[in-house]
């Protein structure tokens, strides 16, 4: 039996796109790519949300596969944990893509730098978080 | 960062993906065939398609009562990349390609239809015409 095109279902499809459909989650992404780790207050740090906002877009990330999390006393660090050749993996690339030629985007992660050079951490990632 | 999130907001609806995918697989497409193969109402065809209109991603042309949409992405653009993106993800899915399958059998019943209209209006006319020929 043929489906209609309406019975056809391409709503997993949709879903993989809706992770970078927030300009929050998409920001996020953007950071973790440029980095091999980062804390929670980093991405507060940078970005300027709230941790309530901050931790509760990096859980949907998680849950949906794109990030694992490392607990350092009470801050969280996440990193992106997306298998080579995924549909996610071939999402960022295109994101990178996009954002390679867009002055905000570059002058976010120069702010994430500048942010990690204040907090004493340098170039090293986050390995001991110290804000408070 | 919000013109980019907002490419992937397009992308990130089950109806207004299909209706891209659709739209990248063939030159143009009138609102009534994206009404008969996704079995849609007009108006949530229409605000998926004028939403898409509004980001850049289609162009329209009136025909009689009908709109037609076709996809109008520059090359290089984000709205490039992303259909790019979206024919590599998609392409192996079988339900992806029973979707254009699907719009393809519509497009060649529509084209029947009216080869039929037409040769009975032609045939209306001049009886003789079809003798001739």
């Amino acid at each position: 039996m043929r489906l209609s095109g309406y019975q056809i279902d391409m709503k997993k499809e949709a879903q993989l796109f809706k992770s970078l459909a927030d300009e929050t989650r998409l920001k996020m992404l953007w950071l973790l790519m440029g980095r091999e780790e980062l804390c929670v207050c980093d991405i507060m740090g940078v970005l300027g949300t709230t941790q309530s906002k901050a931790s509760r877009h990096l859980r949907y990330l998680y849950h949906l596969g794109w990030v694992t999390d490392r607990r350092d006393g009470v801050w969280m660090n996440y990193r992106l944990s997306i298998a080579p050749g995924s549909p996610e993996d071939k999402q960022l690339k295109c994101l990178a893509e996009i954002l390679s030629s867009r002055p905000e985007a570059q002058a976010l992660r120069d702010r994430l730098e500048q942010w990690l050079a204040a907090k004493g951490q340098g170039k090293e990632g986050a390995a001991a978080c110290q804000c408070s | 960062m919000r013109a980019e999130a907002r490419f992937f907001k397009s992308l990130s609806d089950e109806t207004r993906l299909k209706i891209l995918w659709l739209l990248s697989g063939t030159e143009e497409l009138c609102v009534c065939d994206i009404i008969d193969v996704l079995r849609i109402t007009q108006s949530k065809a229409s605000r998926h398609l004028r939403y898409l209109y509004h980001l850049g991603w289609v162009t329209d042309r009136r025909d009689g009562l009908w709109m037609n949409y076709r996809l109008c992405v520059p090359p290089g653009s984000p709205g490039e990349k992303l259909l790019k993106l979206l024919e590599e993800l998609l392409a192996p899915q079988p339900e992806a390609q029973a979707l254009r399958g699907q719009m393809a059998l519509c497009l060649q019943t529509k084209r029947n239809t009216e080869c039929a209209r037409k040769l009975k209006s032609s045939q209306k006319r001049s009886p003789q015409g079809l003798t001739e020929t």
